[in-house]
C-alpha cells in the first residue's frame, strides 16, 4: 500500500480549493481509469479528492441544449430518454464503452478529462460541437470541445480546474452515427468514427462532420471528408469518395494492436459505414 | 473374487462438483489467500535485458533499506542448479539433462530471468528494495528468431550451440510416393507465441513447520517439486513438503517450478514464513509459454483422396532454456501426420534456443501446433480433389490396428469418422450472410492427442481409500486439482464402488507429506492414472469389507452387495456398514487400502539427444525407420490417444477482416464420461482457449523484450468473444482410464485454430497460414490490404 490522503468535499468550491492547495492532488470520479492507474503504480498522487458527492449528476434539457453534469454515469447517458432523443450520437457512442461494470461507475467528466486518445465520448463531443464548463481557482470558463483535447491524456484543463458540465447542442435536422472496431468487443477501439450529416430540402448535404478516434493523440476532424460531402447529394459514390479522402489525410501509427496501414484502411471502411447510416437517418428522421 | 461386481451407479452422472460452490462463493483459500503470523513478503529481481553479462551485483544498499530481512543472489543458493527434465519424474530419462540456474550467475538469457530474491516485512518494502538492488549489465548480442538462431555464426545462447533437440521419422518412401501422387499440396504455417493466461498468477507461502520440515503451500500441478527444492537446499528430500492448493488454472504453466524454490530458499534462510505472489505483468513476462512453430508440409494424395505421403518440417522456439522443449517436440513429431493412416512419412523436427522467453508445457503439449498444419493441408487436399471435408477425413482416418508413422500400433477404437460426421451435421442449416460484405463458411478439423505420459517414463499413481468408523469415506490422493474436477471425480469413483452417498465422502489431495503420491496433473493423465489407482483401492477395499460381512452373515461374499451405506445379502438380510466396520476391527481386517496403478510401460524407441549447457554435442535422432524392428522397441510412445473433430461456422467481414464465430461444435470420444458436466466443461474451456490461440492471443516481442505484459495488450477471449460451444461427448468405452475413460483435459484445445482457418477459406477462398488470424491478417490474405504483416 502506498498511503495517500482522501477527501470528499461537498461543494465544487471546496474541491477546487483542495486541488489548488495541494500539489499532486487528483480528482476521483468513477475511478475506472484512475484506480487501475493507482493499482499499477502509474499514478501515485498524495491526495485524492473524491467528487462523487458534488451535485453534478443531472441531465437537463435547456433551450437548444442538453446540459450534462460531469458526474453523469455512462449508463445514464446510455439510457436517458433526453439523451436518446436529443443527442442520440452520445447514447450510441457510450454503449461501446467498456462493459456494463465500467459503465455503471464511469462518468462523463472522468472520460473527457482523462482524454484517452481511443475513448469514444471525446470523439462524439467534438462531432457534436459541445462546450465544456470548467471551474478553477481563477473562476469559471467555457471551452469548445474542439479545443479541449490536446494530446494523449492531456486537455485544456489547468491543474486546479474541475470539469463541471458539458453543454451539447440538440441534434436537429441531421442524422448521426457512431461506428467503431475493437480487437474484442468492449476494448478501446482501434478506430472509431462519429458522423453528423444534415441534408437540405434539395437533398444535398448542408453540413457534415466526420471525427475519428484512435488514430492520433486526440479526436481528429476530417476536413477532406466534410468538404467532399458539403453541397453534394450524399450518394453511395459520394460517401465512398469522402471516406477515401479522409483516409488519404490520415497517418495513423502502428502499435501492438494493429498496424498503421490497417488502421487507415479501417478508418475508410468505418467512415463509409458511419456516413451511410447518418445519411439514412438524416433522410428518414422528421425534421424537428 | 469376493463380492458381487460393483455397480458404478454414479459413473456418468452429472454430479455437481463439491468445489464448485466454494469457488463461486469465494470460500476456497487459493494460494495467494494464505497468510501467517510474522510472514515476510518476497519479490524476484529480474533481468530487464534479454541477453547480457552481469558485471557486478551489489545488494548492500538494498539490504540496508527499512524492513528488508534477506536478499539472496546466486552465491547464497546452496545448489544453484535446477533440473527441469520431466517434472515429478521418478525414473531417469536417458541423457536428457535440461537444467538452469535458480538465480542467474554471470549471464542472463531472457528478459525477466531471476537474478535475486528479496524478502521484507511488507510487500512495498520488498518492492522498493528490489528496485534498489544494483546490477550492472553489459548487454550482449542476442538471437530472437529460430532462423537466425540456427544459421551458422549466430550468437550462442548456450555454449554448446543453439540447436537444442532434433527428431526425425522416416517411414516408407516419401519421394516416390509424392512423385506418384495425383495432387501435391505445399503449405507453410506459422503458429503464435502464447501464454497460459490463467486467472491465478503464481503464488505461495512457505514456512518451517514445527517438525523442521520446509513446508510450501502453493498453486502447482506437480507437488513432487518438493524434491527439487530439497536438492537446491541440499537437504534430504523428506525434509521438504509441498501442499498444493486448488489451482486457478494451470494449463502446463504450473508444471515446471514456479515460486516453490524461491520460497523454500527464503524460508530456509530467514526461518520465517514467506509469501510470494507474482504480479500479472511478472507472470506474463517470465513464465514459460507455448512454442511458436514454423511448419512446412508437403502432402501427396491419390485421386480418391487417400493421403499417400506426408513430408513435414518443424522448427520450434525454445526460448532461453530447455525446460520440456525436447519432449514437446517429440509430441509434435509423433502426431505430425495427424489422425490418419499415411504409409510414407518423413518428419524432421528441430527446436532452437533463442533469447526469447522460455517455452515449455502448455495444454496440448506440441500435439497442438501441428494440428494447424495437418488440418489446413487436409482441407486443401479435399478442395483440390473436390471432396467434401468429412469425406476426405473418413477416407484417411486411422483405425484400430493401424500403425502411426513412429511405429506405434493403435490398440483402441478410433471413432474419428463418426465424430467428424456428427460435428459437421450438428452445424445444422447454413446461416445466410447478413450483409453483402459478409461471407459465411464452414470448416472442420480433427486431431489426436496422447493422454498419459510417454511409456518409457514408467508412470504410476497411488491412492488411499478408507472408511471411518461411522461409515463415512476418505480418499487420499496426491493429485493436484487444477479446476478440471480431478478431486471430485475421484470421490465419484470411490463412492460408486463402495456404495457410499457422495455427501459422505471426503477427499484429501495434493500434499506430498500426507497424501500418497500420484504424479503430475499434466498430460491429461490424472483421471486416467489416479482414477485407476482410486478404482483399484476402492475395489480392493470393497473385497475386504464384504469378506468380513460374508463371515458375519455366514454366506459367500458373492451373495453380497454394498449400497447406500449398508451390506445387502441376496436373501434379503442387511447389515449396517458401521457394524461391518466394527466387525473388520474385531477381525483385524484393515478398513482402508492403498493402491498403486502402473501405466503400461515401454522401452525408449531411440534415445534422446539434447544439446545445451554442458551437454554432449547434439546429433540428430531418428525415431523410426521403416517398420519397428523386433527387439528395438515396439514403436510405442504413448499409452493411448484421444480423438476429436470440431466444426465451425464463421462469418468474415470482407471489409474489415473481422471473423465472428456463428456456430461451434466439438466432438470427442472420451471413452467414458465419469461426470459429463466436467467433461463438457473441459471441452468448452479447451475450445475457448483454442479460439484465443486461433484469433486473438499473441506474445509480441521486440528483440526479446515483451510488449504484452498485461491483459490489456495480451488479449485472451472475453465473454463477448466466445460463441456457444456445443460439446458432443461420444463414449466408446475403449480408454485406458477407469471404466474405459480417456483423457480429455488437453484434446479440445487442438482443433479450433484449424477449424476456423478452414471455415475462413470456405467462406472467402483465402487461406490463413499464420496465427492468430487477426482482422488485419485476414484482410491481407484477402488481398485487400497492402504492406507488411503487422
Ligand atoms: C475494463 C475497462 C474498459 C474500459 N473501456 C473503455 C472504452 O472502451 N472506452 C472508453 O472511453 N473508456 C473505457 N474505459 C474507461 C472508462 O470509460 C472510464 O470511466 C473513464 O475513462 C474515466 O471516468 P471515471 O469517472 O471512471 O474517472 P476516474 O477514473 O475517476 O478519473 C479519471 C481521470 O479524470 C480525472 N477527472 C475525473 N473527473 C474529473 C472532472 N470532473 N474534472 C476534471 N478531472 C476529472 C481524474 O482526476 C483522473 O485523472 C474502460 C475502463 C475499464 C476499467
Amino acid at each position: 500500500m502506498i498511503p495517500f490522503e482522501y477527501h470528499a468535499p461537498a461543494t465544487v468550491g471546496d474541491a477546487v480549493a483542495m486541488l489548488a492547495a495541494r500539489d499532486g492532488a487528483k480528482l476521483l470520479a468513477g475511478g475506472q481509469s484512475l484506480v487501475p492507474a493507482l493499482t499499477y503504480r502509474l499514478a501515485r498522487p498524495g491526495v485524492l479528492v473524491d467528487i462523487n458527492a458534488l451535485p453534478l449528476a443531472d441531465v437537463v434539457r435547456t433551450n437548444g441544449h442538453v446540459r450534462l453534469g460531469a458526474l453523469v454515469r455512462h449508463h445514464v447517458l446510455e439510457e436517458s430518454p433526453d439523451v436518446r432523443r436529443w443527442c442520440p450520437l452520445l447514447a450510441e457512442a457510450v454503449a461501446y464503452v467498456g462493459n456494463a461494470r465500467v459503465r455503471t461507475l464511469g462518468t462523463l467528466g472522468g472520460s473527457l478529462a482523462h482524454a484517452d486518445p481511443a475513448a469514444e465520448l471525446p470523439v462524439a463531443m467534438v462531432a457534436l460541437d459541445a462546450r465544456f464548463a470548467a471551474v478553477g481557482a481563477a473562476g469559471s470558463r467555457e471551452i469548445p470541445a474542439g479545443e479541449f483535447f490536446r494530446a494523449p491524456l492531456t486537455t485544456a484543463l489547468a491543474a486546479d480546474e474541475i470539469l463541471t458540465a458539458v453543454d451539447v447542442p440538440v441534434t436537429r435536422g441531421a442524422g448521426t452515427a457512431f461506428v467503431e472496431l475493437a480487437r474484442r468487443p468492449g476494448d478501446f477501439p482501434l478506430v472509431s468514427v462519429a458522423a453528423v450529416v444534415a441534408v437540405d430540402r434539395a437533398g444535398r448535404v448542408a453540413d457534415a462532420r466526420v471525427v475519428f478516434g484512435g488514430l492520433a493523440g486526440a479526436p481528429q476532424r476530417s476536413a477532406p471528408a466534410e468538404d467532399a460531402l458539403r453541397g453534394h447529394e450524399p450518394t453511395p459514390e459520394r460517401i465512398a469518395a469522402a471516406a477515401h479522402a479522409a483516409r488519404r489525410a490520415l497517418r495513423p501509427e502502428t502499435d501492438v494492436f494493429a498496424s498503421g496501414a490497417y488502421r487507415a484502411h479501417l478508418a475508410e471502411v468505418l467512415a463509409r459505414r458511419a456516413l451511410r447510416t447518418a445519411t439514412n437517418r438524416a433522410l428518414t428522421v422528421e425534421v424537428r | 473374487m469376493s463380492g458381487a461386481p460393483d455397480r458404478p451407479d454414479l459413473i456418468g452422472q452429472r454430479i455437481p462438483r463439491h468445489d464448485a460452490r466454494d469457488k463461486v462463493t469465494a470460500t476456497i483459500a487459493y494460494a495467494a489467500d494464505w497468510a501467517m503470523p510474522g510472514m515476510l513478503h518476497a519479490v524476484v529481481v529480474r533481468s530487464p535485458y534479454p541477453s547480457a553479462q552481469i558485471r557486478r551485483l551489489d545488494a548492500a544498499r538494498a539490504s540496508a533499506m527499512p524492513g528488508v530481512v534477506a536478499i539472496l543472489t546466486a552465491k547464497d543458493v546452496p545448489h544453484n542448479t535446477l533440473a527441469t527434465d520431466v517434472p515429478g519424474q521418478t525414473t531417469t530419462v536417458g541423457p536428457l539433462r535440461a537444467h538452469l540456474h535458480v538465480l542467474a550467475e554471470d549471464r542472463v538469457r531472457y528478459q525477466g530471468e531471476p537474478v535475486a530474491l528479496v524478502a521484507a516485512e511488507t510487500l512495498e518494502q520488498a518492492r522498493a528494495a528490489a528496485e534498489a538492488v544494483e546490477v550492472d549489465y553489459e548487454p550482449l548480442p542476442g538471437v530472437f528468431d529460430t532462423a537466425t538462431a540456427l544459421a551458422p555464426g549466430a550468437p550462442r545462447v548456450h555454449e554448446a550451440g543453439n540447436l537444442l533437440a532434433e527428431w526425425r521419422i522416416a517411414r516408407g518412401d516419401v519421394a516416390a510416393a509424392l512423385a506418384g501422387a495425383a495432387v501435391v499440396i505445399d503449405g507453410e504455417y506459422e503458429t503464435s507465441f502464447v501464454d497460459s493466461g490463467y486467472i491465478e498468477p503464481e503464488a505461495g507461502v512457505a514456512w518451517i513447520d514445527g517438525d523442521g520440515v520446509v513446508t510450501i503451500r502453493l498453486a502447482t500441478q506437480v507437488i513432487e517439486h518438493y524434491r527439487d527444492v530439497a536438492e537446491v537446499l541440499g537437504v534430504p528430500q523428506n525434509r521438504v513438503r509441498v501442499i498444493g492448493t486448488y489451482v486457478g488454472g494451470g494449463f502446463g504453466g504450473k508444471e515446471d517450478v514456479t515460486v516453490e524454490v524461491y520460497l523454500g530458499l527464503l524460508a530456509w534462510k530467514t526461518r520465517r514464513p514467506v509469501k510470494m505472489v507474482w504480479t500479472r505483468q511478472e507472470s506474463l513476462l517470465s513464465r514459460a509459454k507455448r512454442h511458436p512453430y514454423r511448419l512446412r508440409y508437403r502432402t501427396g494424395a491419390s485421386r480418391s483422396g487417400e493421403i499417400v505421403a506426408q513430408q513435414v518440417e518443424i522448427v520450434g522456439d525454445s526460448g532461453a532454456y530447455a525446460y520440456l522443449s525436447a519432449l514437446v517436440l517429440l509430441y509434435s513429431t509423433v502426431t505430425a501426420a495427424g489422425p490418419y493412416r499415411v504409409p510414407n512419412v518423413a518428419v524432421h523436427a528441430r527446436v532452437a534456443y533463442t533469447n526469447n522467453p522460455p517455452t515449455s508445457a502448455m495444454r496440448g503439449f506440441g500435439a497442438m501446433q501441428v494440428v494447424f498444419g495437418y488440418e489446413s493441408q487436409m482441407d486443401r487436399v479435399g478442395a483440390a480433389l473436390g471432396l467434401d471435408p468429412v469425406h476426405v477425413r473418413e477416407v484417411n482416418a486411422l483405425r484400430r490396428g493401424d500403425t502411426l508413422p513412429v511405429g506405434q500400433v493403435i490398440e483402441t477404437h478410433v471413432a474419428l469418422p463418426v465424430l467428424a460426421r456428427r460435428a459437421w451435421d450438428s452445424l445444422g442449416e447454413p446461416t445466410p450472410p447478413r450483409a453483402p460484405h459478409v461471407r459465411v463458411g464452414r470448416g472442420l478439423a480433427c486431431n489426436l492427442q496422447p493422454y498419459g505420459r510417454i511409456v518409457w517414463l514408467h508412470d504410476w499413481s497411488s491412492a488411499w481409500v478408507g472408511f471411518e468408523m461411522d461409515g463415512s469415506l476418505v480418499v487420499r490422493c496426491g493429485a493436484p486439482d487444477v479446476g478440471g474436477g480431478q478431486a471430485s471425480s475421484l470421490c465419484q469413483i470411490a463412492a460408486g464402488v463402495l456404495g457410499v452417498p457422495l455427501a459422505r465422502v471426503s477427499v484429501h489431495i495434493s500434499d506430498s507429506a500426507l497424501t500418497p503420491l500420484s504424479g503430475t496433473t499434466t498430460a491429461s493423465r490424472q483421471l486416467y492414472m489416479s482414477g485407476n489407482a482410486t478404482l483399484k483401492a476402492a475395489r480392493e477395499l470393497r473385497e475386504q469389507v464384504l469378506g468380513v460381512a460374508a463371515s458375519m452373515l455366514g454366506v459367500a461374499a458373492i451373495e453380497l452387495d454394498l449400497v447406500e451405506g449398508e451390506v445387502r445379502a441376496r436373501d434379503g438380510r442387511t447389515l449396517a456398514l458401521k457394524d461391518v466396520l466394527a466387525g473388520c476391527a474385531r477381525a483385524s481386517v484393515p478398513r482402508s487400502r492403498l493402491a498403486v496403478y502402473h501405466a503400461p510401460a515401454g522401452e525408449p524407441i531411440g534415445f534422446m539427444k539434447v544439446g545445451g549447457p554442458d551437454m554432449a554435442p547434439h546429433t540428430p535422432q531418428t525415431l523410426a525407420h521403416g517398420p519397428a524392428e523386433p527387439g528395438r522397441g515396439s514403436g510405442k510412445v504413448f499409452p493411448d490417444y484421444t480423438f476429436g473433430a470440431h466444426a465451425a461456422e464463421v462469418e468474415v467481414d470482407t471489409e474489415t477482416g473481422v471473423v465472428r464465430i456463428l456456430k461451434y461444435v466439438a466432438a470427442h470420444d472420451v471413452g467414458r464420461a465419469i461426470n459429463p458436466t466436467s467433461v463438457e466443461g473441459q471441452i468448452q474451456g479447451g475450445v475457448v482457449q483454442g479460439l484465443g490461440y486461433g484469433l486473438l492471443e499473441e506474445v509480441l516481442l521486440d528483440e526479446g523484450v515483451n510488449q504484452t505484459t498485461s491483459f490489456a495488450s495480451y488479449l485472451i477471449p472475453a465473454a463477448g468473444d466466445v460463441p456457444d460451444v456445443q460439446p458432443i461427448v461420444c463414449e466408446s468405452g475403449e480408454g485406458l482410464g477407469p471404466y474405459g475413460a480417456r483423457g480429455i483435459g488437453e484434446p479440445p484445445i487442438g482443433p479450433p485454430a484449424a477449424a476456423i482457418a478452414n471455415a475462413i477459406a470456405a467462406a472467402t477462398g483465402a487461406r490463413l497460414a499464420r496465427l492468430p488470424m487477426t482482422g488485419e491478417r485476414v484482410l491481407r490474405a484477402l488481398g485487400a490490404l497492402d504492406g507488411k504483416d503487422g
